[in-house]
């Protein structure tokens, strides 16, 4: 049996497959509208992200860098005011923005232009990226049309329909195109598109690689607090119990009404398998368990400029106990959740989430009498961080400035401010 | 409602295609859902003379908006909406809405289509419309126009699949959220409460009645048939959000009941009682968690105006913008606030969500308002809990608590607007106006012709416009969800919830129900009337054949003939009718009964036994069958009815037997389908009519009596007997020779 029992509700994967079948502008409004209703979230908005732009970089119509730009940068801040408290979405804005200005900046000291545009091709072709599907992208021509001459000419007719003057939106058709330009676009296209791609790898590695410096963090003996531990801190755990015996702390909200397990009951699975001894905390019990704690580890939804954290709420209270007791306190952050900017009013306050979080609908009492603020994100001041855990290695906060002049150009870091409404 | 199958009776809808299964399945991956847009109720008067009212917003954002996204939230790809009034206006602001129009690259749904029924009345016209247009492949969500709903459907999806794939006959599953015992705002917000018979374990559903406060009897009768599902839960603490997951199946007995109209009084209630006929399964999905709610009246537009205020609807709260080109942002204070508001310095905004363009001048307070944008707000003004559209103004130290004041409304400085007043599109109000707080006022500027009202001086001042809207509180033309049930409209028509002012003694009512309510039948004063037959028929609704009697303790008269009567009818170790008939005139003269208490005692013993004699248990008679054998099979039966049902030769008094038979199948209406009611009652009549017990001008003079036709019920089943009485009038001649010939053999059947 079984006809597809298949899920309706919208989701991200489901998004990702129909880019090809679907016009882009219908993708991107699509995505706006996952991250407004909040069925796109968390660490998979920088992936949503970047999946995006890689559409928006291979289908829309642009014939120089400048288009480009400006199209990446509307399509981007469409998307980070969609979801004002993911600040992920714009940091991979920030660096696609800042690939396309790079591969810009080479491709007009690159003096063979033609014959690197061939060579991209031969060189995108084999490599078969995590990428949603190998279906024709327009300008990309799959494996099993090149062997047919016909369809070669034809991807060619496209390529130059692309860069026809007339068919773009946003220069006159006056504008005079020389004859290297077509193949100058094609080539940045394709070295973006790749870059976009190293991006997406960059993402999809990260916990892997924040997770290789566990034994270094992790000592045999230690006793870990975890809060709430997000994806990228139990991959980071279970990889530290396959070579450390410690005992990790899981502190997390109260049980949740109506669940038939408690709360991360896999990853206590996962650890204890690997002989690691877990212990379960509600969040109200934490302080007690503070003393015995050697260190406090937990994820980071964004770091700012400052050192400041946007977490999930109660870490705050974690990291606040463990530096009372002067335990050190471990943020896990790939480096693209790192922010060229300061924390706004709004992270500040937290973002609100469903009361029903806490107070049942179906209390009509409450309900009635109660405004219940149930606050989802926390901000952490960074004086209250002691190592932040990148994939390229721990850190400290009088290193971040680095970090992200590696990673960001200072002309994007504004990006969403330079548009108006679109 | 469609008049054209008056005799059809349960065999309307045999008609129907049958489903093709196959194809079923094969496009189950598509999710199609039906949007009811419209209700065909006006309790949104007057603000729907202007504006329908999936489109009237509800926190800035109209209503119908809530319902697509819930619907594109959950994947629905096929989208079909059914609007009634005001159709134009919707389709337009579909199709100029960047977001849904179908031209739209940008649509979440694949196919949006509107759908136009020209002489629709009912959701139930829609519904069989639908099922006519056979668009509708696989299962579908059905919804109204005015759902507000964060909930994910696949769950009860895949569990209503799965009993469907396990039982063809499980055809719907409703969607209702759980809001707990203790009093609960959107509870009480509802008006009526549905009160659902559920088997906890399976979930499926096995009654269905509805309850208010003002009904006269605050009980409800289970069905014996409940008992044998041997676990059930009587649940009154569910929010019915108008939510279902439908099989095509469901379209089918839509048709087959033609009667039907609404999709849980008619139809939840129709199908649940007839499971033994149709075999039908339906199941409640009951939710506790997620927000789910129904705009259907103003209480419960303040409700959810509420809750979205406080996140119960999250993501659908106005800081997710989900309107294109929104801008609202959280502020201090728990408000929501769009770009381009200007809010001075000393005013006070908490609990609020304040559209774009709107100004706020100093030293005003607004609290657990919405303000729809370009909004004009002066100084010192204080809101509090209130609803003002776009483009009011509000003069200088005006006060405005718990009200709802429309799109460009002019409030004049120094006006105190008092709880629950309702001023539509407009309306101005000059400067210093008290508007009255009990009852409080509804001013519109249109009448219920959609005609510019007369200027009420009085009420708005001399610079004002508009005039008190008087709600039309007859049941006939409003095709009230309630139907003829004026009361419970009365309660949810309002802003405020209230029972001040409305006659909740329980004892008055049911003193009047009980001694006079029958009596007074034949000359009932306009002003009984609607109380009489208010209880009365709340009584017929919720009571079940078997204990159709215990209902009417203090009616001894009426209890002990009609049970006599129909236990002599029933009997079948005599055919003798004597006995029955003395101790009935033994009873009447114990009691004193009128004689209009006696004719209706016989009709309603006499229906019951024909209606009994149509159940399955009694041999499932055609009605033709039934009738004649429920008035032929004891000898003397006839004779009684002639003599002391009926009364006499004159036709007044067969006029009012007639009426006495058809209100009576009103009070079984309900175990049987309508459709049959009607036919029984045609039946009936076209026996008496041959065993001359009622004369030709008898059953003419009942048809046109006005009472025959009074309310929907009643009009419903007086429509059945259209043929006959066409065929008596026109064909008259003709049928009076063989009616003498007939009236014959019938007097040979007696006397066997």
């Amino acid at each position: 049996m079984a006809p597809s029992q298949a899920a309706h509700v919208p989701t991200l994967d489901g998004l990702i497959k129909a880019f090809n079948s679907q016009p882009l502008e219908a993708s991107i409004e699509s995505l706006i509208f996952l991250l407004k209703r909040r069925q796109v979230k968390g660490d998979e908005c920088a992936k949503a992200t970047a999946h995006i732009l890689r559409q928006v970089v291979a289908k829309s119509k642009w014939n120089d860098v400048d288009q480009l730009l400006s199209r990446v940068q509307s399509v981007g801040s469409r998307l980070a005011r969609a979801a004002p408290l993911e600040p992920v979405i714009g940091n991979v804005v920030r660096r696609v923005l800042g690939l396309i200005r790079d591969e810009a900046s080479e491709d007009r000291n690159a003096d063979d232009l033609a014959s690197e545009a061939a060579s991209d091709i031969q060189s995108l072709t084999p490599s078969t990226h995590p990428a949603p599907r190998p279906a024709p992208v327009p300008v990309r021509p799959s494996p099993s049309l090149i062997s047919t001459g016909l369809q070669v000419s034809k991807s060619m007719f496209n390529l130059l329909s692309v860069a026809d003057p007339g068919d773009s939106p946003m220069t006159g058709a006056s504008t005079p195109m020389s004859q290297a330009q077509p193949a100058s676009v094609h080539a940045l296209r394709s070295e973006v598109m790749d870059g976009i791609e190293e991006i997406l790898d960059e993402i999809n590695q990260a916990d892997d690689q924040i997770a290789g410096f566990s034994e270094i963090q992790i000592h045999p003996g230690d006793y870990v607090l975890a809060y709430q531990p997000s994806k990228t801190v139990e991959r980071f755990l279970v990889k530290a119990a396959s070579k450390r015996r410690f005992t990790v702390i899981i502190a997390s909200l109260a049980f949740p009404e109506g669940a038939t397990e408690p709360p991360y009951a896999t990853l206590r699975k996962k650890l204890n398998a690997a002989g690691v001894d877990t212990i379960n905390l509600a969040s109200n019990g934490l302080m007690a368990y503070i003393p015995r704690v050697n260190k406090v580890i937990f994820g980071a939804k964004a770091v700012y400029q400052n050192g400041g954290l946007l977490v999930d709420s109660g870490s705050c209270i974690a990291a606040q106990a463990a530096h009372e007791y002067l335990k050190p306190v471990i943020v896990l952050c790939p480096v693209y959740k790192f922010c060229p900017e300061d924390p706004s009013d709004e992270v500040s306050r937290g973002e609100l989430g469903n009361p029903s979080s806490f107070v049942s609908y179906a209390n009509g009492p409450a309900v009635d009498a109660l405004d219940v603020e149930n606050t989802v994100t926390d901000y952490i001041p960074p004086e209250l961080v002691d190592v932040y855990l990148t994939n390229l290695g721990p850190q400290t906060r009088h290193h971040l400035a680095s970090i992200l002049a590696d990673h960001y150009k200072t002309e994007d870091i504004g990006f969403s401010l330079q548009l108006g409404e679109p | 409602m469609s008049k054209q199958g008056g005799k059809g009776g349960a065999a309307a809808g045999k008609a129907k295609k049958p489903a093709k299964p196959g194809a079923d399945e094969k496009r189950e991956d598509v999710l199609q859902a039906v949007i009811l847009a419209d209700s065909f109720q006006d309790r949104f008067k007057p603000f729907t003379l202007e504006t329908p009212r999936c489109l009237l917003p509800l926190v800035n954002v109209p209503v119908i908006e809530y319902t697509l996204e819930f619907l594109a939230s959950n994947g629905v790809q096929d989208v079909f909406i059914y609007c009634g009034a005001h159709s134009e206006d919707i389709e337009r602001y579909i199709h100029e809405s960047s977001r849904w129009s179908p031209a739209s690259a940008i649509s979440p749904f694949s196919s949006l289509e509107f759908i136009r029924v020209s002489d629709a009345n009912s959701i139930g016209d829609f519904l069989r419309d639908l099922d006519k247009r056979s668009i509708i492949s696989g299962d579908f969500i059905l919804v109204h126009g005015d759902v507000v709903s964060n909930i994910q459907l696949d769950a009860a999806l895949a569990k209503h699949r799965a009993r469907r794939e396990a039982n063809r006959d499980a055809c719907m599953t409703v969607v209702l959220r759980s809001v707990g015992e203790q009093p609960h705002r959107a509870a009480k917000a509802r008006g009526i409460t549905p009160v659902f018979v559920v088997d906890p374990t399976t979930g499926r559903c096995l009654q269905y009645e509805e309850t208010h406060p003002l009904q006269s009897e605050h009980y409800l009768d289970l069905d014996p048939a409940v008992f044998s599902a041997g676990q059930f839960e009587v649940r009154t603490d569910l929010v019915d959000c108008g939510i279902d997951i439908c099989t095509p199946d469901v379209l089918a007995l839509w048709s087959e009941s033609f009667d039907y109209e609404l999709p849980r009084k008619n139809f939840l209630h129709g199908v649940l009682k007839d499971w033994e006929l149709n075999g039908k399964m339906l199941y409640a999905e009951i939710l506790d968690d997620g927000y789910a709610a129904r705009a259907t009246n103003l209480q419960m537009y303040d409700c959810i105006s509420q809750d979205v205020l406080e996140r119960w609807t999250l993501p659908f709260v106005p800081d997710s913008n989900l309107i294109h080109g929104q801008t609202y942002r959280r502020v201090r204070g728990s408000s929501y606030v769009e770009d381009h508001v200007v809010a001075e310095r000393g005013a006070k905004v908490t609990q609020s969500a304040v559209g774009r363009g709107t100004t706020i001048k100093t030293g005003s307070v607004i609290s657990g308002s919405t303000i729809g944008r370009r909004c004009k707000i002066g100084k010192n003004v204080r809101i509090e809990n209130s609803y003002i559209w776009d483009d009011a103004v509000i003069g200088d130290g005006a006060c405005v608590v718990h009200s709802v004041v429309a799109g460009s409304v002019v409030v004049g400085a120094n006006c105190q607007i008092p709880e629950g007043s309702l001023i539509s599109y407009n309306v101005h109000l000059d400067s210093d106006i008290q508007l009255p707080s009990e009852p409080p006022a509804r001013i519109s500027a249109l009448t219920d012709e959609k005609q510019l009202a007369e200027t009420d001086v009085s009420l708005v001042g001399k610079g004002g416009k508009g005039a008190q809207y008087t709600v039309v509180a007859d049941g006939e033309d409003s095709d009230d969800e309630d139907g003829a049930d004026g009361d419970p409209a009365i309660l949810q028509s309002s802003l405020i919830y209230s029972l001040q002012g409305l006659n909740l003694s329980t004892s008055s009512i049911s003193t009047l129900a009980s001694s006079d309510a029958y009596d007074s039948d034949d000359d009932l004063s306009q002003a009984g009337s609607l109380q009489a037959g208010e209880s009365s028929h709340a009584r017929d609704r919720l009571s079940s054949f078997a204990s159709d009697d215990a209902a009417k303790p203090d009616d001894g008269f009426h209890t002990d003939a009609v049970n006599g009567l129909v236990d002599a009818l029933r009997a079948d170790d005599s055919d003798d009718f004597d006995g029955a008939k003395l101790e009935f005139m033994g009873l009447r003269l114990a009691n004193n009964a009128s004689d209009g208490a006696m004719r209706r005692a016989i009709a309603v013993a006499f229906v019951r036994r024909a209606a009994e004699l149509l159940t399955p248990d009694h041999g499932a008679l055609e009605p033709t069958k039934a009738a004649g054998e429920a008035l032929t099979a004891k000898r003397g039966a006839v004779k009684f009815v002639k003599e002391v049902g009926v009364g006499g030769e004159e036709v007044a008094s067969q006029a009012e037997f007639a009426l006495a038979l058809q209100k009576a199948l009103l009070g079984v209406r309900d175990l049987e389908e309508s459709g049959r009611a009607g036919a029984l009652l045609a039946a009936l009549l076209q026996q008496l009519y041959s065993l001359d017990v009622l004369e030709e001008e008898g059953i003419v003079a009942w048809w046109a009596d006005e009472r025959a036709g009074e309310g929907e019920a009643m009009g419903a089943l007086r429509e059945k007997c259209r043929v006959l009485v066409e065929w008596l009038e026109n064909a008259d001649e003709e049928e009076s020779s063989e009616e003498e010939e007939e009236e014959e053999d019938d007097d040979g059947e007696e006397s066997d």
